[in-house]
């Protein structure tokens, strides 16, 4: 897929050279530093504040305290502490203020709000700076090891749907092998999506029988497509993708009867019905192996079974008893499982189970 | 040749005037930043004190500290002061604005009469080496 494409590749390390982006990284690095040194400043005043306010709440607690006053540089003598609720409150510019203790606990309080909020927008500074240095680093790291940058246009194409992918798709060089073998294996499931989506088209025209198909199968009801198989029998050919097609299919067979396909109101194309049921059970399913098997027995069977109806079931796999229709349940052929028929047979009950609920093999 | 190489001479020492300068022009622009900084930090304080002036009671005693002097001062005073102060520094800062504002225009403009002037010593040293 990819070789068909154009693409341009060009190596990170071209567009992101790899001193400048150190020289870039270093520095962020320094202005972090700075930033962090501003903020344990800031967290200093902060802690002051706080010892400060917790100091003028204790000493109007006594009407005089004994201390130590500091005499000049080098002496102290004994004191006493009086006034205790007067504090003479700088406000800034050389203006002092005389407050009571409260107050000037409201005055520090207003102080440190200031405070906190310069530290948050320093904060948030920092946590840019480190983003920017996060990514610096990972450029640094993805050009020193020659990582490489691939655009390829984009070309729509309704089937495959993301296989081209405009813009750029970083790959290691080393890998564009592994990578174009991934394609391959994404080449084949969407091809089989693509059988699959032609069979669900293909069942919007059968619409009814859909229902009684879902009612069924536990197990894997890859129904991709599911329904659609009713009606076509010539997409079932060509519809490999359902897993569990053979399942349907033989189950399918059991019932052996136009009426079932009448009752259930598919196409009846008994007699193409049965060549391309041969044909289905015949079809490359992806994960038919096992069923195959079924199938084809059942194949032999089955006299007209709808191509849809079995179409519909192979994407499940039967591990159920079958329900028929009553009408349907003509033959059960002991393939399958004469447990199976007779609970068909059994609980040829008035609801419309799905006959495809084939017991297990 | 000779003319050639003159002339190029004078180019050159045009160009080292020319980015003499610029460098005055961008330590200028730097100064300007640090004198914008103190008054934006000075402006803050002004507005806190007067937040808080306002706060106080009328009879509350507010004292200035002049030197190593604490002086009594009146609380109307002390407003007025602190508004006028407030006036003063947003009028500096203006003009201030205005300055970086002029000598970041004369810089841009003598970036390119550098850049042209190289162009003209490249063009000169290409076809002298040419000729």
């Amino acid at each position: 897929m990819e070789d068909t494409r154009r693409g341009t590749v060009t190596s990170l390390a071209s567009l992101f050279p790899v001193e400048e982006a150190q020289k870039a990284a270093n520095r962020v690095q320094g202005a972090m530093a700075e930033k962090r040194a501003e903020l344990d400043h800031l967290l200093g005043f902060v802690a002051d504040n706080n010892n400060l306010i917790n100091l003028v709440h204790k000493l109007p607690e006594e009407l005089s305290h004994e201390i130590m006053v500091p005499f000049g540089k080098a002496a102290f003598f004994p004191g006493r502490l009086i006034h205790t609720n007067e504090f003479l409150v700088l406000l800034g510019e050389g203006y002092y203020a005389e407050r009571t203790s409260k107050q000037t606990a409201e005055i520090l309080r207003r102080r440190g709000k200031a405070l906190d909020s310069q530290v948050d927008s320093l904060e948030a500074m920092i946590k840019d700076l480190q983003a920017e240095a996060n990514f610096f680093g990972q450029t640094i790291a993805e050009a020193a090891e020659g990582l490489v940058e691939i655009r390829e246009d984009y070309i729509e194409e309704d089937t495959h749907g993301e296989e081209s992918k405009s813009g750029p798709l970083k790959q290691h060089t080393s890998d564009l092998e592994k990578t174009e073998a991934n394609n391959e294996e994404y080449t084949r499931m969407v091809a089989r999506l693509d059988e699959l989506e032609k069979e669900e088209e293909l069942a919007a025209e059968s619409g009814n029988d859909n229902e009684i198909y879902e009612q069924t199968t536990e197990d894997d009801f890859h129904k991709s497509v599911s329904p659609v198989d009713q009606s076509n029998n010539k997409s079932i050919a060509t519809e490999s993708a359902e897993k569990h097609h053979n399942p349907d299919i033989a189950d399918q067979l059991n019932f052996a009867s136009l009426d079932l396909q009448s009752n259930v109101g598919e196409g009846k194309n008994a007699a193409a019905k049965k060549v391309k049921f041969v044909d289905h059970t015949g079809k490359p399913l992806i994960h038919h192996e096992e069923k195959t098997v079924k199938a084809t027995t059942a194949s032999k069977s089955e006299v007209q079974h709808q191509p849809s109806q079995p179409s519909f079931d192979s994407h499940k796999a039967f591990t159920g008893s079958i329900v028929e229709h009553t009408e349907n349940l003509k033959t059960l052929n002991g393939q399958s499982s004469s447990s199976t028929s007779s609970q068909v047979s059994g609980s040829q009950p008035s609801k419309p189970v799905s006959r495809f609920k084939m017991q297990r093999r | 040749m000779s003319s050639l190489t003159s002339a190029v001479r004078d180019l050159q020492r045009e160009l080292e005037n020319k980015t003499n300068d610029l460098s005055k022009l961008q330590k200028d622009i730097a100064k300007n930043h640090q004198v914008r900084k103190k008054y934006t930090v000075q402006l803050g304080e002004n507005e806190l004190v007067l937040k808080e002036l306002d706060l106080l009671n009328e009879d509350a005693n507010v004292y200035k500290l002049i030197g190593p002097v604490l002086v009594k001062q009146d609380l109307a005073e002390a407003n007025s002061n602190v508004r006028k102060r407030i006036e003063y520094i947003s009028a500096e800062l203006k003009r201030l604005d205005a300055t970086v504002q002029d000598l970041e225009e004369k810089q841009n403009s003598k970036k390119d009469a550098i850049l042209k002037l190289q162009q003209k010593i490249q063009s000169i040293q290409t076809t002298k080496g040419k000729a």
